[in-house]
């Protein structure tokens, strides 16, 4: 079994920074994981690169061959990888062997989650690889500064959650930047009543009843709950971190590994 | 060849139209309601159709003696089909504030934007200047829907329009790709964002309907059951999750207006623009009274803060008693001094690296150089 975490959300909800900081994290740990981008845009990293979809496409190449626009050039660039998934990232992947950890850095277009279903082909045949596989949904805590944003990213969320169906974790970021830490509280663990009287004050009379069902799903299953994440705070990160290993079941069948541990002295 | 030909013919139509609507401004029908003209925000995800349906929508105007107005926001976009009478593309060149800022496409779209944003009252102020001659405005959007609904320029744009003229949303929907029911519901459950996120009227364009008959489309959101029945043969998901699901879809859709249109053929157009219509009236009975009240609050904290400020100048000028006041602020370096003291600390960086064994006059050529291009 392999493991991958699904790095997704809107374009600046802090992907990539995410990644890095988990990178970093898990290096000061003595953890390994790889980092896969998959963002054909992307031209600076922060992290080391394991597996990189530029190798296959490159969208300057795309947009200026083909005379696409930007978008146009993803779709095409994502399609294309869809088509070759089986040679070449299966081949790119290959060299992870059981209880490997990779965390895929995806592009920002929402399209992809929600409309396009090539993530949903790319996220079936890792699955076909045995892997684990978990959605982790960023979405900028700027942007849930009041309740019907809230709602707003919620129901952004929900939509890239039955797109992928996988197991789906949604993190506030930039909560650092937050001038006051309170605002988001009352949305990480939203009461029933209290959002839906919110809702209402912030609504037209006609929505009520959208509202009250809106509440009501919000509250039922709780799958839209936010996990803060302040890059600065290592424990944050590491609350966070272990939150996904616990979804994907990461660490549960791992070996001690002594072997690795000596081997590691020794080439000290 | 097709395209342009057909584009540069529209725009002549377009101007042609313009020309004779600002001739006869008198005969238009024109909304008693409401005099100024409706605002259509055109959102839609990548390849669902929102350029060639505003083409659509522009060249109907023109034919039908309506008179629009187009705004094009899109900074990405290579051609236009139609002719927009404001273009960001005009204002912003996307591809240099790539390469100024070091930006990717995605960041060169949304600091392209942020950039526009900073002067949209004055696009307003155009738009507003001649309010009385416009039935529609048309407004095109990014392609990358996120950057429009996920960003701070974009609520700009859309409070600009809102708290000057009727509003709708309209969001168009990609019907071929919209038959498989979990794809259809991942869209709804994006447009309810959208709706909560503008609080505007929403209109759903069912676009490409020669392609595929948006008639399923219209039977799920009016039949629960049917909705549910296709979404339980098609999704592994627990049936009580897609049930609540539908049921808050179900609320959503009655809240909403949606019209099957086709960018290519021209079908649906008018039934559209009905619909735009209908939305308009939606926003000035319930959506005006809103806006308002959340103005009246804006506008409450702003007068706040002013007095705060006011009191704050009341103060400073009581206290230096109407003489001049030296600000704390650090004095502003002349340019010269500026100069000389960056030419040192070049000069002292080159003797660093070349030891300074008599090299700092080549040193200060480099610099002098480098300055020279500058």
């Amino acid at each position: 079994m392999r493991y991958a975490q699904l790095v997704i959300g809107p374009a600046g909800s802090g992907k990539s920074t995410y990644c890095t900081n988990v990178f970093e994290h898990c290096q000061s740990i003595g953890r390994t994981v790889h980092i896969v981008n998959l963002d054909p845009a992307a031209d600076h990293f922060e992290y080391p690169v394991s597996v990189d979809i530029r190798e296959l496409i490159s969208l300057e190449d795309v947009m200026e061959e083909l005379k696409l626009g930007p978008n146009g050039g993803l779709v095409y660039c994502m399609e294309y990888l869809e088509d070759n998934l089986d040679d070449w990232l299966s081949e790119q992947l290959e060299d992870y062997i059981e209880d490997d950890y990779l965390i895929f850095d995806c592009p920002g277009q929402i399209e992809l989650y929600s409309h396009i279903p090539v993530l949903r082909t790319f996220v079936d045949q890792l699955k076909r690889w045995d892997f684990n596989v978990c959605a982790v949904y960023m979405t900028d805590s700027q942007f849930v500064s009041d309740v019907t944003k809230y709602i707003s990213g919620c129901m952004a969320s929900l939509s890239a959650m039955i797109q992928l169906e996988l197991p789906h974790i949604n993190v506030l970021t930039k909560v650092d930047l937050l001038p006051n830490k309170r605002d988001i509280d009352r949305f990480l663990d939203p009461d029933v009543r209290l959002l839906f009287d919110d809702l209402n004050a912030h609504m037209a009379p006609r929505f009520r009843k959208l509202n009250h069902a809106l509440a009501e799903l919000v509250d039922d299953y709780s799958m839209v709950n936010f996990i803060p994440l302040d890059i600065r705070n290592e424990e944050s990160i590491q609350y966070l971190l272990s939150c996904v290993d616990n979804c994907i079941q990461y660490g549960e069948d791992l070996e001690p590994k002594l072997k690795d541990h000596e081997q590691d002295d020794a080439d000290d | 060849m097709d395209d342009t030909a057909e584009g540069k013919l529209q725009g002549k139509a377009a101007d042609d139209s313009e020309e004779a609507s600002s001739s006869s401004a008198s005969s238009a029908p024109g909304n008693m309601v409401h005099k100024k003209p409706v605002v259509i925000i055109v959102i839609g995800m990548a390849g669902s159709g929102k350029t060639t349906l505003m083409q659509r929508l522009v060249s109907h105007l023109s034919t039908s003696k309506s008179r629009g107005y187009v705004l094009n926001l899109d900074p990405a976009v290579m051609s236009l089909p139609f002719s927009a009478n404001i273009d960001i593309r005009d204002t912003v060149n996307y591809k240099n504030v790539m390469k100024e800022y070091h930006l990717g496409p995605n960041g060169g779209i949304l600091t392209s934007l942020n950039l526009f944003a900073t002067k949209f009252d004055e696009v307003v102020g155009l738009v507003e200047a001649r309010a009385a001659d416009l039935d529609y405005v048309l407004v095109d959007t990014p392609g990358q829907i996120e950057i429009f609904t996920w960003s701070a320029s974009g609520a700009i744009v859309i409070e600009a329009f809102a708290s000057c003229f009727p509003t709708v949303v309209t969001y168009v929907v990609d019907t071929p790709r919209s038959v498989n029911p979990v794809t259809f519901m991942s869209n709804m459950l994006y447009a309810c964002g959208i709706l909560y996120k503008t609080r505007l009227p929403l209109l759903l364009a069912f676009n490409k309907v020669d392609v595929v008959k948006h008639q399923f489309a219209v039977e799920w959101m009016d039949d629960f059951e049917a909705f549910q029945a296709a979404v339980e043969g098609d999704s592994s998901y627990s049936s009580s999750l897609s049930r609540s699901l539908c049921l808050v879809l179900d609320e959503f859709y009655k809240n909403l207006s949606n019209a099957g249109v086709s960018a290519v053929t021209g079908e649906g157009i008018e039934d559209f623009f009905h619909q735009v219509d209908k939305c308009a009236d939606e926003y000035m009975e319930s959506y005006r009274p809103d806006l308002e009240k959340r103005k009246a609050e804006k506008a409450q904290v702003e007068a706040k803060r002013r007095e705060a400020n006011m009191a704050r100048l009341q103060k400073d000028l009581d206290d230096s008693k109407g003489q001049n006041v030296v600000l704390s602020a650090p004095r502003r370096m002349e340019d010269g001094d500026e100069e000389d003291e960056l030419d040192e600390e070049e000069e002292e960086e080159e003797d660093d690296d070349d030891d300074a064994n008599g090299e700092e006059e080549r040193g200060d050529e480099v610099f002098r150089e480098i300055g020279g291009r500058l």
